[in-house]
């Protein structure tokens, strides 16, 4: 989303937002607001958790503008996905801590898909199945280009843990999508 | 290499860190290579998932929370700015210690602005909790955490005004106190927009 909108988002916007000029950092919110909501939604547990995400890093941008360092708008991307992805995770760690009772666990589902062979699931249903912390991986490191090293930084996790939760989470979307292992 | 590639394995070699020997195998094993093409598919589908539309336009809670702050950093930047005026001025006419009646007059207007600011917000919030249908524990617990931090600042208030000095003491927890009653009213308002959704 945020592509279709960048166009409009040149380096003077940039440069204004930088200034701390509220309408230059309104283009900001208007050309990512789509881009942040769909990565804290695709983390988060909640549409409203999203939302408040989407608040805490637009404050966060609009608050420390000055410091961001690059020029293109193809940096400001990577930077605003920086800060939301670093709220998005805030956010799950402190849902699991506070309710630890309803959240899925791994273990849970894998034995729940053991004796349902041949399940054959969406993708985008099968993601929702993952555990938070899986599912931030897979979204952060296959579709937003995150490195292991990155997500293991924000995670505050070793490189190992961010590659593990990726190998397993594939295996268990292999195994609700109904793919048979061929090796 | 005898075995089949692990998923750990295929994945270093989508991302073209695998080894050779991996490398090696899947050339020549469908299995291994029908695998590696699946995955890649798999995160194509994913790349392909549609994007949400927030279903709210958070821009003015995010506006005004800056300008809130903005304001108070200037409040700040005057009121520092007035009195090392004030104390240069003393310097200049020989009067140590004297407290200005300029810094004083400017902290007492910016008191008054407070407390009427104060005063409207507790008129909105008092016509949004009348709206308010449904509240969830977890935004309890953010209003409760609120009206806990309005009372202590109302309890310091009442203790400076005590003295019937205009403080900057005094200014900054109605400061305070205005920051909070919006925060209160922005979570009644959201809460509300969450049930009428």
């Amino acid at each position: 989303m945020a592509d279709i909108t960048l166009a409009a988002l040149d380096d003077l916007a940039i440069h204004r937002a930088k200034s701390g000029d509220l309408a230059a950092l309104e283009r900001v919110y208007r050309a990512y607001e789509g881009t942040v909501y769909t990565l804290a939604r695709r983390i988060c547990r909640s549409p409203e958790d999203a939302e408040e995400v989407m608040q805490e890093t637009f404050l966060e941008v609009c608050r420390s503008f000055k410091k961001f360092r690059g020029t293109g708008p193809g940096s400001l991307t990577a930077w605003i996905k920086r800060i939301a992805s670093s709220k998005a995770l805030i956010r799950i760690r402190y849902e699991k801590y506070r309710q630890t009772e309803e959240f899925l666990e791994d273990s849970g589902w894998a034995g729940r898909l053991d004796g349902d062979t041949g399940l054959q699931m969406d993708l985008e249903a099968a993601l929702n199945q993952l555990s938070e912390t899986s599912r931030a991986v897979v979204w952060l490191h296959d579709v937003e280009g995150f490195t292991h090293e990155e997500i293991a930084e924000q995670m505050s996790k070793t490189v190992s843990f961010s590659k593990s939760q990726l190998s397993r989470a594939h295996a268990r979307l292999r195994k609700m999508l109904g793919e048979e292992a061929q090796c | 290499m005898l075995r089949h590639c692990t998923i750990a394995e295929l994945l270093d070699l989508r991302d073209g860190e695998g080894s050779a020997v991996a490398r090696a195998h899947v050339d020549e094993c469908d299995a291994c290579r029908a695998e590696l093409d699946r995955l890649h598919q798999r995160v194509a589908v994913l790349k392909a998932l549609p994007s949400f539309t927030p279903p709210r336009d958070r821009w003015p809670v995010v506006r005004d929370t800056l300008a809130q702050a903005r304001r108070r950093s200037r409040w700040q930047r005057a009121g520092g700015a007035a009195l090392a005026a004030a104390a240069a001025l003393a310097l200049m006419i020989g009067i140590p210690g004297v407290r200005g009646s300029g810094p004083d007059a400017a902290i007492a207007q910016e008191v008054d602005e407070l407390k009427q600011e104060s005063h409207q917000l507790e008129q909105v919030l008092h016509e949004v909790e009348r709206e308010r249908r449904v509240v969830n524990g977890r935004v309890l617990v953010v209003i409760v955490g609120l009206e806990d931090r309005i009372a202590v600042i109302d309890a310091g208030i009442a203790t400076v005004q005590t003295g019937g000095h205009v403080t900057v003491e005094l200014r900054d927890l109605w400061e305070e106190r205005v920051i909070l009653v919006n925060q209160l009213v922005v979570t009644h308002v959201q809460q509300t927009a969450y049930v009428g959704h």
